[in-house]
Parts: C-alpha cells; sequence; structure tokens
C-alpha cells in the first residue's frame, strides 16, 4: 500500500507551481521534501491533502484515484497538520484534540476514547494542560496539542491493518530543542507503527537524521530523490540554496556559512 | 466504507455539565411560559380556568390570544438565539448577530416589500400569508449571501469590515422601508410601522402555525451540524482535512438561519440583540462547544424573548411597549460591554 504520484502539474494563472513531479510514499517510511522557500514544499502537500482539485497527472491512495474518495474517507486515510489558524473561542485543549476523533459507526470503537486521547495527550507532553483553555498556551504548545489532534485522527484499535499516512508542513517550527527532538521520535515511532510519513523540513540535519528518504525541490520540480547520503551532496545542495554547504561525512552533517 | 459517518452521537460530546445546564434552561423555559401565560393585561388563574368549562370569554382570551402569542414569543427567541450561535459560529466572529449585520433588516425590506408592492398588484392579497414570509426568507438569505461574499478569509481580523458592512445593509434595508413607507397607503403603513417596532401582538394559531411548524424542521435539520460547526473553528482548510464538507455545512447554516430569521422577522418584525446576547450567556455559563450551545442558544433565547414580551405586557398597562425596545435596551449596554472585552483580549 502506498501513495503514487505520477507526472503531477499545477500552475495558477499560467505560473508553473509543480511541474512534472513523479514520487511515491510507501507505508512505514519518513519521506523529507527540502527545497528553498517557493521551491513547491507547501503547495505539494496541498495537491496531497486533497485541498485542491484541478491539477495534471494522477494521485494514487492505495490504489484509488484521490479525487474518487470522498471526503470523509480521506479523513480516515491521512491527516494533515500545517500552520493553522487563530482559534476564536475558548475551546480548552482536550476539546481541540478530540477534534481529530472521527467517528465510524463502529460499536466497540468509542470505549477506547477517554484511553486513547489520554495516552497520546502523554506522548505529545500536554497531559497537564488538557483542561486548559486553548489559547493560553504559548506557540510551542499550541504545536503539540494540534500534533496530538493529528495523531488522534489516524488512532486505530491495535490490530489494524488499515493503511494511513500523516502529512505535516514544518512540524518542528516554534518548538524548543527537547521539544523538537521528542516530536521527531515521536514521529519516527509512529512510522514504525505502520504510518507513510510526507515531511516538510527546514532543517537538513534533522531531515538527514530521520527520514528514509529525502525529496529535493526546487523551481516546483524535483531535483533528486532517495536515501538520505545519496542524495544530499555539496553539489545539489550549493546549487539549489545558491550558499556554500559542505558535508562532513563521519558523522553525517551539512554545515553552511 | 458507507458505515462511515461524521454524524456523532450527540451526548458523546457534550459534558454532563453542560447536560445540566440544558435541563435548567428547560424548567427556566417551562416556568417562564406558565408565568407568561397567566401574567398580563388580563390575570388568569390557572387553576380556576381549567376546573371550569372552555366556552367562557376568560379561556377564549387565554387559548386564542395569549398561548399563540407567548409561543411565537418562544419560537421567535429560539430562532434568533439558535441562528446567532449557528451565525458565530459559521463566520468565526463573535459579533455576528442576525440585527447587527442586516439580516433582520433584509428580511424586513422583503416583507414591506411584498406589503407595500405587493398589495397593488395582488389587490386580494390571496397569498400574503404564503408570500410574506417567503419574500422575507429572500431578502435575509440575500443579505446573507453578500455578507458571506464580503467577509471570505477575514475570519476573525474581519470583525470591523464585517459590522462596516452590516452597517451598510442597515441602512441600504433603511432607504429601502423609507421609499415604500414614502409611496405606501395609509393601511399599508399601519403594516410597516409594526416591522420596525417588533410585537409579538395580533398572533393567531393561523398565523403562526405554519411558521412553529418550519421553524421546528429547521432547527432539528441545523442541531446535527453542531460537531462541524466546532471543526470549523480551525479554519476551513483544517474542516476540510478532517472530513467536514465546507461548502454543505456553510450552505446548510445559511439557509437555515435565513429561514428561521425571516419567518420570525415575517411574523414579529425586527427584533434586536438577541441573537447576540443569548449564544454569549450560553457560553459564558457552560462552555463553547455547538453541541451544547446551540441547543442552549434556543431554549435560553426562547426564555428571555417569553420574559421580555411578559415585560413589554405589563410595564405599561394597560398599554404596551414594542419588545424590540425592550430587547434593545439591554442589549446595546451588553454589546458595548463585549467590544470593550474584545478590545482588551
Amino acid at each position: 500500500m502506498s501513495i503514487e504520484v505520477n507526472n503531477l502539474s499545477w500552475e495558477i494563472e499560467d505560473k508553473s507551481i509543480i511541474s512534472n513531479i513523479s514520487l511515491r510514499i510507501d507505508e512505514g517510511e519518513i519521506l523529507t521534501v527540502i527545497g528553498p522557500n517557493g521551491a513547491g514544499k507547501s503547495s505539494f502537500m496541498k495537491l496531497l491533502s486533497g485541498d485542491i482539485e484541478t491539477y495534471f497527472g494522477e494521485i494514487y491512495f492505495n490504489g484509488v484515484l484521490l479525487n474518487d474518495i470522498s471526503i470523509q474517507e480521506r479523513s480516515f486515510i491521512r491527516s494533515v497538520m500545517s500552520q493553522s489558524q487563530e482559534i476564536v473561542y475558548d475551546y480548552s485543549v482536550k476539546e481541540i484534540i478530540e477534534m481529530g476523533w472521527l467517528n465510524r459507526g463502529l460499536s466497540n470503537y468509542s470505549k477506547d476514547f477517554d484511553e486513547a486521547i489520554q495516552k497520546i495527550a502523554i506522548e505529545c507532553s500536554v497531559e497537564n494542560h488538557l483542561e486548559q483553555r486553548f489559547n493560553t498556551l504559548s506557540g510551542g504548545e499550541k504545536r503539540r496539542v494540534h500534533f496530538a489532534r493529528t495523531l488522534i485522527q489516524l488512532w486505530r484499535p491495535s490490530g489494524s491493518l488499515e493503511p494511513r499516512y500523516m502529512f505535516l508542513d514544518e512540524p518542528t517550527a516554534n518548538l524548543d530543542i527537547l521539544h523538537e527532538q521528542k516530536m521527531m521520535k515521536l514521529i519516527e515511532k509512529k512510522k514504525n507503527e505502520g504510518i507513510g510519513v510526507l515531511l516538510i523540513l527546514h532543517d537538513l540535519n534533522l531531515a538527514a537524521k530521520y527520514s528514509n528518504r529525502i525529496a529535493i525541490f526546487c523551481n516546483g520540480e524535483l531535483v533528486d530523490i532517495g536515501k538520505p547520503k545519496t542524495v544530499l551532496t555539496d553539489k545539489t545542495l550549493s546549487s539549489i540554496y545558491g550558499l556554500e554547504m559542505k558535508i562532513d561525512k563521519n558523522p553525517f552533517r551539512i554545515n553552511y556559512y | 466504507m458507507s458505515f462511515f459517518s461524521l454524524e456523532q452521537k450527540w451526548f458523546k460530546f457534550v459534558k454532563s455539565s453542560q447536560i445540566k445546564l440544558l435541563t435548567f434552561f428547560l424548567i427556566a423555559l417551562i416556568s417562564i411560559f406558565f408565568l407568561s401565560v397567566t401574567l398580563g393585561s388580563f390575570d388568569f388563574n390557572l387553576r380556576d380556568l381549567l376546573s371550569r368549562k372552555s366556552d367562557s370569554l376568560d379561556s377564549i382570551v387565554l387559548f386564542e390570544i395569549r398561548i399563540p402569542r407567548v409561543l411565537l414569543a418562544a419560537f421567535v427567541g429560539a430562532s434568533l438565539g439558535i441562528s446567532g450561535a449557528s451565525l458565530q459560529g459559521l463566520f468565526r466572529n463573535p459579533l455576528a448577530d442576525p440585527g447587527l449585520i442586516g439580516v433582520s433588516a433584509g428580511a424586513a425590506l422583503g416583507a414591506s416589500f411584498v406589503i407595500v408592492v405587493g398589495s397593488s398588484f395582488f389587490p386580494e392579497f390571496i397569498f400574503g400569508t404564503f408570500i410574506l414570509p417567503f419574500s422575507a426568507i429572500i431578502g435575509a438569505s440575500f443579505v446573507i449571501s453578500l455578507l458571506y461574499i464580503f467577509t471570505q478569509g477575514f475570519g476573525y481580523q474581519g470583525i470591523t469590515y464585517m459590522l462596516l458592512v452590516g452597517i451598510a445593509v442597515n441602512a441600504f434595508a433603511s432607504v429601502g422601508i423609507g421609499i415604500l413607507t414614502y409611496i405606501s397607503t395609509d393601511s399599508e403603513l399601519r403594516g410597516l410601522t409594526f416591522w420596525t417596532m417588533g410585537s409579538f401582538g395580533g398572533s393567531s394559531w393561523q398565523l403562526i402555525m405554519p411558521a412553529l411548524i418550519i421553524i421546528s424542521l429547521t432547527v432539528l435539520w441545523l442541531i446535527p451540524s453542531s460537531r462541524k460547526l466546532d471543526l470549523l473553528q480551525l479554519g476551513e482548510p483544517e474542516a476540510y482535512r478532517l472530513g467536514v464538507d465546507v461548502r454543505r455545512l456553510k450552505f446548510k447554516v445559511i439557509i437555515s438561519s435565513a429561514v428561521i430569521v425571516g419567518l420570525s422577522v415575517s411574523l414579529s418584525g425586527m427584533i434586536g440583540f438577541v441573537g447576540l446576547v443569548v449564544p454569549h450567556l450560553v457560553r459564558l455559563l457552560g462552555g463553547v462547544n455547538h453541541n451544547y450551545l446551540l441547543p442552549g442558544s434556543a431554549l435560553l433565547g426562547a426564555s428571555l424573548m417569553m420574559g421580555a414580551d411578559l415585560l413589554s405586557r405589563i410595564l405599561i398597562q394597560p398599554a404596551e411597549l414594542p419588545v424590540g425596545l425592550i430587547t434593545s435596551a439591554i442589549g446595546a449596554p451588553f454589546f458595548l460591554w463585549l467590544i470593550f472585552r474584545i478590545r482588551k483580549s
């Protein structure tokens, strides 16, 4: 089971945003998209999320065309976290997390509800904030709460074999170093549970450390895709970022000045 | 995969404290109903009345005049309360109110248009009872769609913008009503004045029955969308990714608000501030989730409106104050307080 993208192109008013991208995201892998600002990373994620309906090429989720999957069914297959908007009313943190809980009509499914919320709140270290008002949290805490909501959306009873995917646009933005590492470990753990993860990251070292594969985007095109150590080269990175970069092999580290 | 559904079991996302509050609102509603029915320019002793025969003058006043009037007040209050709550949810803006943003004015303009222009086209006014509410609904829908187009994407930042659009719409509607007043005949004029002041006087079963049924059905159609309104607070793209058909949700909230506000205005005129004040009270008392907020606003709106109508009947007996006067007298200071509160935060 996988997500397959074939010859995906998208343009706004004749300006090409994404051109001719083909790639695959497998279950149980982290595929990270890197590239300079305006490379089309977020647009690519929007296309895969189904936010945009008119594009060229095909997107298949587990062999089914994305446009043939209903809005509701999509929400059970993939969850998305992007930069989120302000929330006007005073919801509690718990209520925000619960918004990711989708009812699928299984009678024995909802009894796990409280347990699942509790467990995921602990994983995202927001368990002490559950009754607090969401709007009183700091930026980093809000981020973790939204991440918990994305995890709840993909929560399944143990033993479920349904394929699931997670699209995360800069999940570590606004996080301190401790919570950045915690978040990446958590994403890795979810990957090991079988979730296919599409990440957008700006921190190249973070990308190199946690990704199974890296896709390099530039000007809406896919420059290279493959294992971090193969695709992250002095030459490619220096040319796409327009900045001199040097890569140490052991330990693997990207330096720029 | 057809068993997937976003229609949640209602009670699952309502706290037990909120259920207690809703029960309390219901008890308050029933008490105020009985109080409103018995008090007025014509006091009743219910026990006496029920033990006597039903053809007495008392029971005619009670069953043909008083009870329809109180019921209409309750339904109009519930309509304004729930449409205020759902519009505030849809616009993600706590200042949305069918009156402030011009929806009631649109409905009044639609109704006035039919009274003045309609009567010259259909002198017999055969369809009057249907055309009037219908054109009020069209007026209300028009204003809501207009607002939606103008405030799209503005969300929370668009408060001022939306209120300004509301002022413009209100001004436009009063120009329209003004012109209609100018060209109207004496008998039409009497009908018109009624819309700008707001009153529950003159209700009869024949007049209110269709409206009560349609309002109840619309409210029942709207309430299952409560959880989707919660998800919408995350932003439209987020709600969409959580499986909410955002376009359909907007359509549902806009149409149902237009229908219930249009019907209410066509029967009772413009009554301000109820749609603004009630949802805020309900939120302050028990929380912001729409599963609680929508039914709570309907119940509390009904109680408050019956109370305001009762005051309008007993304050300067035997005369009557327009009920819109009372709701605005209470609502305007509340609105000021709200603006200051938002400014502080």
